[in-house]
């Protein structure tokens, strides 16, 4: 039997649409920003010398041990920011997953409701919670503590920044993770002797690993690209590959070496990720059988 | 065990006092009173939303009662958490592990608590054997078991941890006809042979009274009545039990006198089961559809009636007759003769001892009973 879209060649048609979006948006501007990191930078006048071909942009890059630093600090950044976010998301989704449904519907709306504000209120109103005068040192100075913590324009603030405008989306994930866990489980394991301690450990653990790992690959590839908290909240030293970008590129007036610190950086994604896909089947055996019919 | 704190009555497998569950206000279980002697299998029956699941939780340690005390082998469990019950329980939906294999849901308990590697692998593959789950399957998870096999698992599961008391929440609920039965039959010889008291709660009457040695109605919260299966059957305390057991012929009593009781539909009964005075107006009697024979003119407890419907049930074939004014009888036929069809003419007769005189009204705040 001929399957009905042998017949019809006309069906692709309906392709076009999804493809020249992705043309237009993806991977034009990709192409795009490939061919700009290897023209030959600028001299006085323009972006780049239009029509040169160079990998000097790159070659630069890599001997630069700035750009090291750069590049070293936004892996540990990223992965120290991912780590912290999973710690805290999954303490909080599993008391927001505790709570009553009225209670639950409450907060969670209260995780989401700053993402609704824009990145830059919410980074100016950390910027005030955070700063010399502001009520977290107010508060330990209170508590006893002799003067103001540093707590801005430094890695703290960088992290803090960089963890509280990725949290929502972990939380969110880990709650829905947290809902797809029969309750009964946990009844089945308290009733074979496992304490309250024991059923989170042997059950409720391992059934949000899928979860643990999705939110972890989604706040990994934020983290990498995180730009708003340590511009703005971190200092000079807190400098990742996105902050890098904008400085060659909008400061420096450098844009064939911004592009290609882009480059980089599009490049540590995808090696991350296949990386993170990698450990998260490890850590769900491998196997997700048992998820289908979840 | 005479350490304080001990139910007074010690020797039952399971004591409720006097458990009551409100929930929001409302109560959900109300002086609920039962002992269930040790190794005995005992059903609990009743309409969804009357309460069996609560009841099954708060046994369980799942739920806190708001009055009353339980006791689990003479022990005062009351106030102890799950874990700390030793009671067995097989989930309706089975509720086995998704991450682990078979074994590994069966190894559960015994991890907990702390067996032995060794002794653990041969009590696990020792129940797995009994319940008959094949060395193929028990290395699988459970999405890739059949809902028999994974009752079987359940089952091993909850009886492998050798728990003082096995409570089972509609177990058989969610497997086709055949393999319900085929089941049932298992779970029954299963039980005999580990001795494990049991609580098991349905709204299957037929499982019910198949499986239990002693059988309790619960209804909107209350256990309306406990006894031996056949007892319930026959001798229902209220309409509502009658009604709940099987097809039950309710028949309200107009008058009474020395001369015999009369029916509404005028009915008129000479031969009873109990002495006249004993029938009051506006009771009821009870007669079973099977109770009923085909009668002649004359006999004593005998009417004229004529068949409304006539069903083929399989094995029963039972018959609608019109037998007075508004009255209608459900009589199963003998097999034998061939059944009369509608609109025949035909005599039934009732023999005293398949008439039971209901002693009680439905409790106050009941639904009309089932339907």
């Amino acid at each position: 039997m001929v399957p009905p879209e042998r017949r019809n060649p006309w069906h692709l048609l309906l392709l076009v649409p999804a493809v020249l979006l992705l043309a237009v948006f993806f991977a034009g501007p990709m192409l795009l920003l490939l061919r700009v990191s290897l023209f030959a930078p600028a001299g006085s006048r323009g972006f780049y010398q239009p029509g040169t071909w160079t990998i000097g942009n790159y070659a630069g890059l890599f001997t630069d041990g700035y750009f090291r630093e750069v590049l070293t600090f936004t892996l540990l950044f990223a992965a120290g920011v991912t780590l912290l976010v999973l710690v805290v998301a999954y303490l909080l989704a599993l008391f927001i997953h505790s709570l009553p449904p009225r209670q639950k519907a409450l907060a969670l709306a209260a995780v989401v409701l700053p993402k609704l504000a824009s990145m830059l209120v919410a980074v100016c109103g950390l910027q005030a919670l955070l700063s010399g005068a502001g009520p977290v040192n107010e508060l330990l100075l209170a508590l006893g503590r002799a003067g103001p913590v540093q707590l801005t324009r430094n890695l703290a603030g960088a992290v803090i920044g960089e963890t509280y405008l990725l949290l929502p989306y972990a939380v969110l994930l880990l709650v829905v993770a947290l809902g797809r866990i029969d309750p009964a489980l946990l009844a089945a394991a308290r009733g074979l002797g496992a304490s309250p301690w024991g059923a989170f450990r042997r059950v409720t653990l391992p059934l949000s690993l899928p979860g643990l790992a999705a939110a972890g690959q989604l706040t990994l590839v934020w983290a990498l690209g995180a730009f708003v908290g340590p511009l703005l909240l971190g200092g000079p030293e807190e400098t990742t590959l996105a902050v890098e970008v904008h400085r060659q590129a909008v400061e420096n007036n450098r844009w064939p070496a911004g592009a290609a610190v882009a480059v980089v950086l599009i490049a540590a994604f995808v090696l991350t990720l296949t990386a993170w896909a990698a450990l998260a089947r490890a850590l769900t055996w491998g196997k997700r059988s048992w998820k289908a019919d979840a | 065990m005479g350490e304080p704190g001990t139910v007074p009555c010690a020797g039952a497998a399971l004591e409720l006092e006097g458990v009551g569950f409100a929930f929001g206000g409302a109560p959900v279980l109300s002086g609920v009173s039962l002992r269930v002697e040790p190794g005995s299998f005992f059903s609990l029956l009743g309409p969804s939303g009357g309460g069996k699941t609560t009841l099954l939780r708060l046994v369980g340690g799942y739920l806190a009662p708001s009055a009353g005390r339980l006791g689990i082998g003479g022990r005062d469990v009351t106030d102890l958490p799950p874990e700390r019950r030793n009671v067995g329980m097989v989930f309706q939906n089975y509720a086995l592990f998704p991450h682990l294999s078979a074994r590994g849901n069966v190894a559960f308990g015994l991890e907990m608590r702390q067996v032995p590697r060794r002794e653990r692998g041969r009590r696990v593959e020792a129940m797995l054997d009994r319940v008959g789950l094949t060395a193929a399957e028990r290395d699988r998870r459970p999405s890739r078991l059949s809902g028999g096999q994974q009752q079987r698992v359940a089952l091993a599961r909850a009886l492998v941890i050798e728990p003082a008391l096995l409570l089972l929440d509609e177990p058989l609920a969610n497997l086709d006809r055949q393999l319900r039965e085929q089941l049932r039959g298992e779970l029954k010889a299963l039980q005999r042979r580990t001795e494990v008291t049991t609580l098991f709660v349905t709204h299957d009457r037929e499982e019910a009274l198949l499986l239990a040695d002693r059988v309790g109605i619960l209804a909107a919260g209350r256990l309306l009545q406990v006894g031996e299966p056949r007892d319930v059957y026959h001798r229902p305390r209220c309409p509502f039990v009658a009604r709940l057991l099987g097809d039950a012929n309710l028949l309200p009593i107009a008058s009474a006198g020395p001369d015999g009781v009369f029916l509404a539909g005028g009915l008129r009964l000479t031969r009873l089961p109990d002495p006249p005075g004993a029938y009051a107006p506006g009771q009821r009697i009870l007669l079973r559809p099977e109770g009923c024979r085909p009668g002649a003119a004359g006999e004593p407890n005998c009417w004229p009636g004529r068949v409304v419907a006539s069903h083929f049930l399989g094995a029963d074939h039972v018959v609608a007759l019109d037998v007075g004014p508004g009255v209608t009888l459900r009589m199963r036929w003998p097999s034998g003769g061939p059944p009369p069809a509608a609109g025949e003419a035909v005599q039934v007769a009732v023999p005293p001892e398949a008439l039971w005189l209901i002693p009680e009204d439905d409790p106050e705040g009941m639904a009309d009973g089932p339907s």
